[in-house]
């Protein structure tokens, strides 16, 4: 049955029409609302993650992109790929930035007045990773290691000066030396301790038993080191990471993507010209070390004639334009220089910087002077395509000269081979470091400046002289030790056998979500203090 | 007894006349003209670097990764300020005078191994174990250990293509002897008192190298990527001289930032394989036919 009355209508109701726009109302708020909050959302988490201002956070895997292999006989030596050291070992001390020393393994120190001792006490906290206390007798080990010439390594004669060590208990050490030596502390921050037992294994890669953050988990030749955290590391509740993975990413390209792509985040090793590339992305920051990444220089081997002529040599200095080289080939990272010092090197000066600068003309005048107006030389080069670049830069300003070179690249390997064994042709560009520490480090340590035995088949008894001056003696007043300094600079850009180019920045490109990362004078990474931020 | 049966050879010189080269033919076919004209640009482009380039390929400035387009300088400059226009078109001529001379080279080495092969048995075994030693290596190993020999250069990646190209064409003229051996001309020409040489260069040879011609043609194509792939990695020819690989290696870091840099040889390096590419098929297609 139907009501036939009609139903009386409801004024307030809404129509079909106002029902549809309501609807369609509260739908676009509603959306509006929700996309609200997720922007809310999204914004808090990307805030966290790239924030700064995250507590230190427990945990996570570090993966650091590095550009070669850790190369295990070479542990004892400087070379590009010394990150791990630091992971692993410890050192006895380490420079400020000011190059003052601070306390890691040995916590303080005593010089005799003679400067012929210095007594160290040690740390009585510190344990191997297999679990052996440290002790004295392993600070002797790691100095009479170093003196071994099958270490190859730089700072051998710093060690060779330890004539002998008496211990007092086990965590006081004297060390007699055979006479002062002003670069002591650079030994100490380059000595990485080492476990005696295992000592030839770790040469060979199979076990690294150090007293470091990090143990060695596993080193797969060509792929990377894997390290895990060391729980009982002397430093309480450090590392903050639990892993930390380096992996080799040859190729500058994928070394790029590696990092872009966050499959890793961190690495010393991005070539600085396409750094600005990297930069321009938020996920990406870059830090430069003043400290020095190396320089880079032409060396000059002096036995091959007319090379052993100083205007000749004079004459190549002053026809490289250190500048364009720095803008193009370095990206701007670091700067043009004559002189091999960094600007944190006591031994800086703008005028030994500027000693010489790119005036072809004046080139070209010595080298007629000398008695030629067209040169024929091989130049070698590491075969990257950051070192090619930099050998093309100076072949081609020599050209410019006169002076026509052949490049020849050449393996790094086989390069560093010829380095240490005095067998480079009349020229090469390669890079060298140890101007970064003591000046006098730089003359009896790196070999291309060894006043004993270089590169360049250099020798000279002024040089010898001043440098031995230099080396040895300690307790100089601040203007005595600059004036000494500035002799090493005069004898370097005077004989020009090294002709220093440019001195490179290290720079650090890292993941905005990674702090606390820091290197030492030797580029050994330091990642007590390290850790990732929420979000990673 | 007469001979009454005409050699293939033969056969081909009587009717020469009512029919035309089949290499000629490819050439009028779409396929065969697109080819070469791929390639006669490519090539020309090359032959004509001097006078298209206003600048040496060598010569640096301070004007780094300049843009396309930009005064003096249609495809921008490289990270040495160096003309890229001018590094892509001597680049191109140094790619082909690399391989007109390793293919060639490679293809005649070849060749000489497989009629000394046809000699006799036990050097027919020597040469085939031969082939398959350097078969063994990929292209970039054999690259690899050859210039870890002579250290990287010209003539290391000319070696490298030859000593690539030497078994491919070996074998392929071996299997056509073996095909043209059992023909009735040969063993006519063998009753005829036709000596061993003799038999091999001037009747079986000519009637196999067919194949040979639409062969050269890919090697090249090959060629050009294992020239390119060699400067790629740094072993092929010193710098500073322009190469198209070489060229395309210094752009890998500016890809994202200055796609133009590896845009000149990119394209020149697609225009030549897809014109060799296309020549040897239409020369495929007619040979066979």
């Amino acid at each position: 049955m139907t009501d036939p009355s009609p139903r009386p209508s409801l004024p307030d109701a809404p129509t079909r029409r106002t029902t549809l726009r309501a609807a369609g109302g509260g739908a676009a708020l509603l959306g509006l609302g929700l996309a609200g909050c997720r922007s809310a959302v999204s914004d808090s988490k990307s805030a966290g993650a790239g924030g700064t201002s995250d507590a230190p956070r427990r945990g996570g895997t570090l993966d650091i992109a590095i550009n070669a292999d850790f190369t295990p006989a070479l542990l004892f030596t400087q070379t590009g790929q010394s990150l791990q050291n630091r992971l692993v070992f410890n050192t006895l001390t380490r420079y400020d930035d000011s190059l003052r020393p601070q306390p890691e393994l040995a916590t303080s120190w005593t010089y005799a007045k003679d400067g012929r001792s210095i007594t160290l006490r040690l740390r009585d906290d510190v344990t191997y990773h297999d679990g052996r206390k440290f002790t004295a007798d392993d600070v002797v080990f790691a100095v009479r290691n170093l003196q071994n010439p099958l270490r190859a390594a730089q700072l051998r004669a710093t060690a060779l000066a330890v004539s002998g060590f008496e211990k007092r208990g086990d965590h006081e050490l004297v060390l007699k030396l055979k006479h002062p030596v002003a670069n002591l502390f650079d030994l100490f921050e380059f000595m990485i301790i080492t476990d005696p037992d295992s000592v030839e294994q770790a040469v060979t890669g199979k076990k690294l038993n150090g007293t470091g953050p990090f143990k060695l988990a596993k080193w797969s030749p060509g792929t990377g080191l894997s390290l895990t955290r060391n729980a009982d590391y002397w430093q309480p509740g450090r590392p903050y990471l639990d892993r930390v993975e380096l992996r080799v990413v040859a190729q500058a390209e994928a070394l790029l993507s590696s990092l872009r792509t966050g499959q890793s985040q961190l690495s010393y090793d991005v070539p600085g010209k396409t750094l600005a590339s990297l930069t321009s992305d938020g996920t990406l920051r870059t830090k430069e070390y003043a400290v020095g990444g190396g320089a880079a220089y032409l060396g000059v081997n002096t036995t091959v004639k007319p090379l052993d002529d100083p205007t000749v040599r004079h004459a190549l200095a002053w026809a490289v334009d250190r500048e364009r080289l720095v803008k193009q080939t370095l990206g701007g990272y670091g700067f043009a220089s004559a002189a091999p010092w960094p600007k944190s090197s006591p031994a800086y000066t703008e005028a030994n910087r500027t000693h010489y600068t790119y005036d072809p003309g004046k080139a070209r005048e010595l080298l007629k002077s000398a008695g030629h107006s067209r040169l024929d030389l091989p130049l070698l080069h590491v075969n990257t395509p950051g070192e090619t670049a930099n050998a093309e830069s100076v072949q081609y300003d020599l050209k410019q000269i006169g002076v026509h070179t052949t490049l020849e690249p050449t393996d790094p390997a086989v390069s560093q081979k010829k380095l240490i064994s005095q067998g480079m042709p009349a020229l090469w560009v390669q890079g060298h470091g140890f101007a970064q520490v003591q000046p006098s480090t730089l003359a009896v340590s790196a070999y291309p400046f060894n006043e004993a035995k270089n590169t360049s088949k250099y020798r000279s008894e002024e040089y010898t002289a001043i440098v031995r001056k230099a080396w040895t003696g300690t307790g100089l007043s601040g203007s005595a030790s600059r004036a000494l300094y500035q002799e090493i600079s005069d004898v370097l850009l005077d004989a020009a056998f090294v002709i220093d180019l440019a001195v490179r920045g290290r720079v650090e490109t890292a993941s905005t979500k990674l702090h606390g990362v820091t290197i030492n004078k030797f580029a050994y990474l330091n990642l007590d203090n390290a850790y990732l931020a929420s979000g990673s | 007894m007469t001979l009454t049966t005409p050699t293939p050879h033969q056969n081909k010189g009587r009717t020469r006349k009512s029919r035309r080269s089949p290499y000629l033919t490819a050439l009028t076919t779409a396929r065969g003209r697109t080819g070469l004209l791929l390639v006669l640009l490519v090539a020309l482009a090359g032959v004509l670097a001097p006078v298209l380039s206003g600048h040496a390929p060598t010569d640096q400035s301070g004007d780094t990764l300049l843009p396309p387009l930009s005064a003096g300088h249609p495809l921008g400059t490289d990270d040495l300020g160096r003309d890229l226009l001018s590094r892509v078109l001597y680049g191109i001529r140094a790619d082909l005078g690399i391989i007109a001379v390793a293919v060639p080279l490679g293809a005649a080495a070849g060749c000489a191994c497989a009629l000394l092969a046809a000699v006799h048995p036990v050097v027919d075994t020597v040469v085939q174990r031969a082939f398959d030693l350097v078969l063994a290596f990929p292209g970039l190993i054999l690259a690899l250990a050859v210039t870890a020999v002579l250290g990287p250069g010209r003539t290391p990646v000319i070696v490298v293509i030859a000593v690539a190209e030497i078994p491919v064409f070996g074998r392929q003229l071996r299997a056509g002897i073996l095909v043209q051996r059992g023909r009735e001309y040969v063993a006519a020409a063998r009753v005829g008192g036709t000596g061993r040489a003799r038999l091999l260069t001037r009747h079986i040879l000519p009637n196999a190298t067919d194949p040979l011609i639409v062969q050269l043609a890919v090697s090249l194509t090959v060629a050009v990527f294992i020239e390119g792939a060699m400067s790629f990695l740094g072993v092929g020819v010193r710098p500073p001289t322009p190469t198209l690989g070489g060229v395309l290696s210094q752009s890998m870091p500016y890809l994202s930032q200055h796609p133009n840099y590896a845009a000149g040889p990119l394209l020149a390096v697609t225009a030549l394989v897809l014109g060799l590419s296309l020549l040897a098929e239409a020369l495929n297609r007619e040979v066979r036919r």
